[in-house]
């Protein structure tokens, strides 16, 4: 709130006890101005001393890893033949390291909530995604719902932070070796594209788990998941662009408040000539000014 | 042309008699809030009477309908305040335990009134008409879909009578037909809804669930009196399967097999606690041949040779895990150390072996937690 506004607005409420002005901002945008959509960084920028020293660390992996694409480049030797019933492992969780690629976050990072979690290697080398989740709503007036953990990859990108796409246009399903508790989880495949209203373009499917002491292993054709934007599922639905994938994620969110835990060997993919689908939901013809409004 | 579309834009207004309406009624409606605001003279003026669910005394789906229909019938004309009272009777939903009733959701759109909310021409259709009523409905239809309450046909005549067919509420309707039957038996691991409030019939639920992974596997009710000198009298629901008994027999007695316990396993809003009997890992056999490596291929045709006996190995079952064999799993009615002794000592009928086998007890909780927790929905 601008200063101004808010003394214009406690002068009218000291005389009459009404709000006549409006005191929040309108928006009278279409575009948003960060990805971030209104959530803001209130971390402290770091001096220049430790930029610098910083910036330096991150130079020498930099050069590693173009170091690596330069020789990929030059040998020449890309997988063409992608045979069935074979898992390419894209995250395996059996080293410490294994979990700097990946992002926690819960709702009660931004206050809009209060559950908890956290990633972890356990003592067998498998990862555990573990927490909290608490459905109770801080009273600031502005929170709706709240209960929500979530894991998400890093976004693919190539040497000197240049940003990339993940492309996975050669197979047809996700695989997942996982020990869950009993609830199903939300996986997020993010396409995120250029323009602003792509900027939260999400695929979601479900992930059920069995429960129990037992590893269990999914596959699920990427024609199952659908388009959602912020949570939204969208009317105008289209098959996911393979070699757009920018990250993947695993939300917690169900509506049910208790202890959550998830252990994950790996996450890989897979090609099924079998499975010949595309899109697994129809579309139909609706009347003028209904879709996507 | 703009100049031509905003006078045609406001002989619409004019001409229509409901939108003029609609302005006459919103300005009535700041009249009474402002005086209900300075004059403080809350109960001659307020609309929706504030705690008309919240002091109720008893809070059961029939007081809930009552309610609705004492709203109804008090003003049968204008019904002043009905967006307001929709919105409190969404809040106060759980309390009474009508949140996942359809019926209820029902009675509360048929609070508002049919036809005078239909859009009469183009403008006002594309601009929301009647705004506050349409998004009061929308957040209604939301509240459905948070509790996974499917809608049906019927609403969908009640939402095209209230706001016609071009009304937002009836396009979320839509999309909700369009999903909401899509994943509402997707999971494989189906469970009742709602989950059964008996802690033995969840237990059932939450041991075949776990057990559902080896066909052959049983699950057994014991009772722990049928033991002499057991201290808790409760039911454990026990699983094992054939070749869990096979593998619990060629177990090295040297080797201790372990009670693991309490973790968790969740059936929809609920969730048991179960316990495992797991003994050590086997020790993995690598098997290093790599078929693709042609470096070494054998040509029959020089020096016949009679072909390598390849050692043979059983295939790994599902018990066998990296991080040991599970012989059994089971929930028991206290989840105490008693009774899980208590199901060690059923076990042993079946599996003699496990008398001459170490049992060590690693509990993670205190024993004498409750199996069965349910969570409220806050």
């Amino acid at each position: 709130m601008l200063p101004l506004t808010r003394t214009l607005r406690s002068l009218t409420k000291q005389r009459t006890g009404i709000n006549y002005l409006k005191t929040s901002a309108p928006l009278q945008v279409f575009w948003e101005r960060t990805d971030k959509g209104g959530y803001r960084d209130d971390r402290q920028y770091p001096p220049f001393k430790d930029r610098m020293r910083e910036g330096l660390k991150e130079l020498k992996k930099e050069i590693v890893l173009w170091k690596q694409e330069v020789k990929d480049h030059f040998e020449g030797d890309p997988v063409l033949i992608f045979r069935p019933g074979e898992v390419d492992v894209q995250w395996k969780f059996n080293k410490p390291e294994c979990l700097d690629k990946w992002i926690v976050t819960t709702d009660s990072d931004n206050n809009e909530g209060y559950s908890t979690a956290n990633l972890d290697l356990t003592q067998y080398g498998k990862g555990a995604f573990t927490g909290h989740l608490s459905m109770r709503v801080p009273k600031d007036g502005r929170v709706k719902r709240a209960g929500y953990c979530n894991m998400r990859t890093i976004r693919a990108r190539k040497s000197f932070k240049r940003e990339s796409h993940f492309n996975w246009t050669s197979y047809n399903m996700l695989v997942m070796r996982v020990r869950g508790d009993g609830r199903s989880y939300l996986l997020n495949i993010n396409t995120r594209g250029y323009f602003d209203i792509t900027w939260n373009d999400m695929y979601h499917y479900v992930l059920f788990t069995r429960g129990g002491p037992y590893w269990q292993y999914t596959r699920i054709p990427f024609s199952k998941f659908f388009l959602a934007s912020k949570g939204r599922v969208q009317d105008m639905q289209t098959s996911m662009p393979l070699d757009k994938i920018t990250s993947f994620g695993i939300t917690a969110a169900e509506r049910f408040e208790g202890d959550f835990a998830l252990e994950i060997d790996y996450i890989g993919l897979e090609y099924d000539p079998n499975h010949v689908e595309d899109f697994a939901y129809e579309m139909y013809e609706m009347p003028k000014y209904i879709v996507a409004t | 042309m703009f100049h031509k579309m905003w006078r045609s834009y406001f002989t619409i207004l004019h001409k229509d008699r409901n939108s003029s309406k609609c302005v006459r009624n919103c300005i009535k409606h700041i009249n009474t809030s402002v005086v209900c605001l300075s004059n403080g003279k809350k109960e001659a003026k307020e609309v929706a009477p504030k705690g008309l669910f919240e002091n109720l005394q008893n809070k059961n789906r029939d007081t809930y309908i009552e309610t609705i229909k004492i709203f109804v019938n008090r003003d049968a004309i204008y019904r002043r305040g009905h967006v307001d009272f929709i919105y409190s009777a969404l809040k106060n939903m759980e309390e009474f335990g009508v949140q996942k009733d359809l019926k209820v959701y029902k009675a509360l759109i048929d609070v508002l009134p049919k036809g005078k909310f239909i859009p009469q021409n183009i403008i006002q259709a594309e601009f929301m008409h009647y705004p506050k009523q349409q998004q009061c409905i929308i957040d209604l239809l939301e509240q459905m879909e948070d509790n996974g309450v499917m809608p049906d046909y019927e609403m969908e005549d009640m939402l095209l009578n209230i706001f016609g067919k071009k009304g937002f509420p009836l396009r979320k309707f839509w999309r909700m037909m369009y999903w909401m039957p899509k994943f509402k038996n997707l999971s494989p691991w189906p469970v009742p809804n709602p989950p059964p409030d008996d802690m033995l019939d969840l237990a059932k639920l939450a041991i075949d669930r776990i057990s559902s992974i080896d066909a052959q596997s049983k699950t057994t009710i014991y009772h722990a009196n049928d033991i002499t000198d057991s201290i808790d009298h409760t039911w454990i629901v026990s699983a094992q399967s054939t070749k869990q008994k096979m593998l619990l027999q060629e177990y090295n007695e040297k080797d201790p097999v372990y009670v693991e316990g309490g973790f968790k396993v969740w059936l929809r809003s609920k969730s048991v606690n179960y316990f495992v009997l797991r003994g050590k890992p086997k020790p993995i056999k690598e098997d290093n041949e790599d078929n693709d490596n042609v470096s070494g291929l054998e040509v029959p045709y020089f020096g016949l040779k009679p072909p390598v006996k390849k050692s043979l190995s059983l295939n790994t079952s599902q018990h066998e895990q990296e991080d040991g064999i599970i012989f059994s799993v089971c929930a028991t009615g206290t989840s105490s150390k008693d009774s899980l002794l208590s199901w060690i000592r059923h076990l042993e009928k079946d599996n003699p072996k496990l008398a001459t086998i170490p049992i060590v007890f690693t509990l993670k909780q205190m024993p004498g937690d409750v199996t069965v927790t349910e969570e409220t929905d806050s």
